[in-house]
């Protein structure tokens, strides 16, 4: 079941939401299949990731998504974080991931019984890869 | 009459049911309700097995040898194309056998452009409601070619009005390229109108939403090519036609060269064979070609106009209940015109979540994004009173479904407006 209360709720917090102002960095993240757009802004200090806010509109999924990806991003570094994304896609696509690296984000596991909600999941996960390759 | 159809009796309307096992299939624990057919339809068995019975027992490659299988395959296909001439009022040589709407439309363009019927500085007028098939192909070879490129305009909710059919005439257009039903607001476009506006101009119909439930006469309507596919008409998938007037094929260039297509070859060049032939060249999809013939003797078995007045009955029962619905906003035209689809968003809720939930919990099948008509959404968008997620949810009728399906989605929407708040 993807529509827990976990993903409900993230789906609507909107303290992550919004634009940073002079970003170090701006990625902007496309789902082709439903035309749902995010853009990330983030702030660093050196390695470390200071700040992140978003904009842009999707489903429950990429939503929430989204948001819990930002709240456990904040404070790591770059390398951290990138081990984190690889784990994240891991988990949704089936193959074995560091359940004690994810944290909450282990509440999007059933993701991966819904081949076509993984696209969904990953929207913000793939714009932070991309942020991140290009820093 | 039948509850479930106003056509067919109750016998007959679950005969029809059980010749589609997959409409008996359980999804999450519920009925299959099919509503997705606007994408593609289900398949039934009558018209499966007889592939089958091809396949297994009288397949061969087609036209080039002289043995029985090979005889037995070439009148299989030859018939196949004869239906399809029959069902749409054309002459057998002018029916051209492609993958579907796609092949189709990119192989008209590259063709008038090869013949110097396409010309630079010329002007195609599309629709803003078209589908990338009919859109991308044109917009594309435009930046290669130099020809002009014009829409007729759909106003705020979608809708092409005979006043803006009208007002593209100031662009004297050498080719006018249009749908004959959005598969995004269900509109069925006046192409009678169309083709008395642009009297010297090429008519192109994309018939890929219309032709599963409206007969198109391409005689009476003047059309000079017509392009679908049969998959969204109960026939395998990769197979579709390319309707011409024979005059006009006769002055095309192909567009793909190969075998079969051939008269004369030399290490120095090549004449055609006769039509249809010239514009199928390879080895063709022979199967899915009888397969499409054997889905118009099954629609025409069951009746084709019954097909339209129950896709019709439907169609209206579909958009009412939407309409009751206070937090459902729905696209495009509520009046007759208005045929087998809708487009719909629930205010607050991403289409995606409306279609999951859907599926999930009811197990119905609808389709959620921007339907291949990203240019269409951003209309929409101008239009809509709710914060426009930049899709739509759609749900589509075929003769299979009933009044019944139609209830249970109705149910789910107001499920999901409740579980979303």
């Amino acid at each position: 079941m993807v529509y827990s209360e976990f993903i409900m709720d993230y789906s609507k917090l909107r303290k992550f939401h919004g634009k940073i102002e002079n970003a170090h960095k701006v990625e902007e993240g496309k789902n082709l299949s439903c035309g749902d757009e995010i853009t990330l802004y983030f702030l660093f200090e050196d390695d470390r990731i200071v700040d992140v806010k978003f904009e842009g509109h999707g489903c429950a999924v990429s939503q929430a998504s989204t948001n819990v990806m930002i709240e456990q991003i904040i404070g790591k570094t770059v390398w951290q974080a990138v081990e984190l994304i690889k784990n994240a896609e891991n988990m949704v696509l089936g193959k074995e991931f560091d359940e004690s690296l994810l944290g909450p984000i282990v509440n999007f596991y059933d993701v991966k019984n819904y081949p076509m909600r993984v696209k969904c999941f990953l929207l913000p996960w793939k714009t932070l890869e991309l942020a991140l390759k290009n820093k | 009459m039948s509850v479930y159809s106003t056509v067919w009796s109750d016998e007959e309307f679950c005969n029809i049911r059980n010749d589609f096992p997959a409409l008996s299939r359980q999804i999450n624990g519920k009925r299959l309700v099919y509503l997705d057919n606007a994408a593609s339809t289900l398949k039934c068995k009558p018209v499966i097995d007889k592939m089958t019975e091809f396949y297994l027992n009288h397949y061969s490659n087609i036209h080039r040898a002289v043995h029985t299988l090979a005889s037995e395959a070439t009148v299989e296909y030859e018939n196949a194309r004869e239906k399809v001439a029959k069902f749409l009022n054309a002459s057998a040589n002018e029916i051209i056998f492609t993958s579907g709407t796609t092949m189709g439309i990119n192989s008209l363009v590259n063709s008038l452009i090869r013949s110097g019927i396409l010309n630079p500085n010329d002007t195609v007028l599309l629709s803003q409601v078209e589908h990338h098939a009919n859109l991308v192909p044109w917009v594309r070879l435009s930046k290669f070619y130099r020809y002009k490129i014009e829409y007729i305009q759909a106003d705020d909710k979608g809708i092409i009005t005979n006043e803006s059919i009208l007002s593209a005439k100031k662009y004297k257009p050498k080719v006018v390229s249009v749908t004959g039903q959005s598969n995004v607001t269900g509109q069925i476009i006046p192409v009678d109108y169309i083709r008395e506006i642009f009297k010297d101009s090429i008519l192109i119909i994309d018939g890929a939403q219309l032709i599963p439930h409206e007969k198109i006469d391409v005689k009476k309507l003047d059309i000079d090519f017509l392009v679908f596919s049969g998959h969204k008409m109960i026939a395998p998938t990769g197979i579709g036609i390319i309707y011409g007037k024979k005059h006009l094929l006769e002055k095309l260039e192909p567009f793909l060269y190969g075998g079969e297509m051939i008269d004369k070859v030399t290490f120095e060049d090549v004449t055609f064979n006769i039509l249809p032939y010239r514009f199928e060249a390879g080895t063709p999809h022979i199967a899915g070609a009888i397969g499409l013939g054997y889905a118009i003797d099954y629609l025409d078995y069951i009746g084709f106009e019954k097909i339209k007045e129950q896709v019709s009955c439907l169609s209206k029962y579909l958009l009412e209940s939407l309409l009751k619905l206070d937090f459902v906003e729905v696209y495009g035209p509520f009046d007759e015109s208005h045929l087998s689809l809708v487009s719909f968003n629930i205010d607050g809720v991403h289409p995606h979540d409306v279609s999951h939930i859907l599926d999930e919990n009811f197990g119905i099948a609808t389709r959620s994004g921007h339907h291949c008509a990203q240019p269409l959404m951003s209309i929409l968008k101008r239009g809509s009173k709710i914060d426009f997620p930049g899709s739509t949810v759609r749900a589509s009728v075929y003769f299979y479904n009933s009044r019944g399906d139609i209830d249970t989605l109705i149910e789910g929407l107001k499920y999901i407006k409740k579980f979303f708040g």
